[in-house]
């Protein structure tokens, strides 16, 4: 319901698709995001073998989001959902210290990419729900996302196992298409 | 909506009205009727699991629910209840008795099966750590395993240096059904991965397996599994029945990925739907029984 209204709160025309591309490294937490915002439970989720697709409906918005597995073996298949992307979410599992400078290049070739140029990006630094994870600022500053400079973007600490901070980034999500459309 | 009145009707009434009229010409009850007329398995088990839940009377209802000890002295008192004389129907305390260890056995299957679903693999874990090395050894034979953490893990389809977080929402239950397979069926399993490690019509083994013992688990949950079960099983079935469906679909997702050549492993989910759909369609067969045919080393 939360998402929703805030949805509802947002002027937009009717039945504005938007497709959203869910990305970052495997044990992200990208399927356990995308079934927090379908409503689904989360509790036996397994890896990622190729995609899952699910739409958010709500008034005035369709959201179609994408989360597409995060191994290193199916890396190379991103390129082939890039086209259309009107915001790119990238989750970071913010407990594996080991992996900041893997995922690091992974969003920074991301950014790269002729076919998301100009794509806001909203960064979600998950597993805020352990006690190790790292807070979202370090991880802004460890990317060095303040040097961004050719498109809207946000950070945003979240847990996708408990909800915490999802419905704010959705509504950032939001706000930057809205604005984009402009 | 006819049909929903026709239904609130028959279950209300005409049920019981039809039961008691049969039982007035024939001298037996629906149980008995159910226990010497129908071939056992499914057919038997289901019928007597639908007759016991809705009976009025709650010593049938609570058998689907006794515990597996106290299995006799429940027919027993289910005989006194509905006056059935062993002498007039000798076969059916133990025909009652079998279908009773059927229906309550399946329910505590899936707790135990829910038990180790629950188990996190844990690092700290002696037991964990070599059942996992266990697998590597049983799946690659000749080659060895360079250090805990390694890319090499990549090989039998992890997805990265640790296959610890793979585990995730299957903890243990995946990792057992793994090496079960790998163990029992050897020469299957090696088969398999090599057909995974295809470079073009390739998947990632170990992960694609911890998806099928999802589909197991979700089967189990539902209650979609009883008639394999009831057929399969003439007794309680137990955790190793569990692992040998899991063997079942590991070998049977291979077959058919094989032979629908997919363009890619990012069609994964919609072939992993199109097998799951041909594994429900086979369990709505009267004389289903999911199992892998193959020498086993059991």
């Amino acid at each position: 319901m939360g998402l929703l209204s805030i949805l509802r709160k947002l002027k937009s025309t009717p039945d504005q698709e938007v497709r959203i591309l869910l990305l970052g490294l495997d044990n992200g937490g990208k399927t356990t995001l995308l079934k927090q915002l379908a409503s689904e439970d989360i509790s036996h989720i397994t890896p990622t073998q190729g995609f899952n697709i699910k739409s958010v409906q709500s008034q005035g918005f369709k959201l179609n989001v994408w989360d597409i597995g995060g191994q290193r073996k199916i890396r190379p298949y991103w390129r082939n959902y890039f086209e259309n992307t009107d915001v790119l979410i990238y989750v970071i599992d913010s407990a594996d210290r080991k992996r900041f400078e893997e995922t690091g290049q992974e969003l920074a070739e991301l950014l790269d990419e002729e076919k998301l140029s100009g794509v806001p990006v909203l960064i979600f630094a998950n597993k805020q729900d352990l006690l190790t994870a790292a807070p979202a600022s370090e991880i802004a500053e460890g990317l060095n996302l303040h040097t961004i400079r050719d498109r809207m973007w946000q950070i945003q600490s979240c847990s996708a196992l408990t909800g915490e901070g999802i419905q704010e980034g959705m509504n950032w999500v939001c706000k930057s298409v809205n604005s984009k459309k402009k | 909506m006819l049909g929903y009145i026709w239904q609130y009707v028959y279950t209300s009434f005409l049920r019981y009205w039809l039961k008691w009229l049969v039982r007035q010409v024939t001298g037996k009850c629906e149980l008995q009727r159910i226990c010497s007329g129908c071939k056992p398995g499914v057919t038997r088990t289901s019928k007597a699991e639908y007759s016991l839940r809705s009976s009025k009377s709650k010593v049938l209802r609570g058998a689907v629910d006794a515990d597996k000890n106290k299995l006799e002295p429940c027919v027993d008192r289910i005989m006194e209840e509905k006056s059935i004389k062993p002498q007039k129907d000798p076969l059916f305390k133990e025909n009652l008795h079998t279908c009773l260890l059927q229906i309550t056995g399946y329910s505590s299957l899936f707790v135990s099966v829910e038990e180790l679903r629950k188990e996190v693999f844990d690092s700290e874990n002696h037991e964990h750590e070599v059942m996992l090395l266990k697998l590597w050894d049983l799946l690659m034979p000749n080659v060895k395993l360079e250090s805990r953490i390694t890319k090499q893990w990549g090989d039998i389809g992890f997805q990265g240096d640790d296959p610890k977080t793979d585990f995730r929402g299957m903890g243990m239950l995946g990792l057992i059904n793994l090496v079960f397979f790998s163990d029992n069926y050897t020469e299957e399993a090696r088969q398999v991965l090599s057909h995974a490690n295809h470079p073009k019509l390739g998947y990632s083994y170990a992960i694609v397996g911890i998806n099928l013992t999802e589909m197991a688990y979700s089967l189990m949950k539902s209650g979609a599994l009883k008639p394999h079960f009831y057929n399969t099983v003439q007794g309680a079935p137990e955790l190793k029945d569990f692992h040998q469906l899991y063997c079942y679909l590991a070998y049977e997702f291979d077959k058919f990925w094989v032979a629908e050549e997919p363009e890619s492993i990012m069609h994964f989910n919609q072939y992993r739907e199109k097998f799951h759909n041909i594994v429900k369609t086979h369990l709505q067969e009267p004389d289903v029984s999911l199992t892998l045919t193959v020498c086993s080393k059991n």
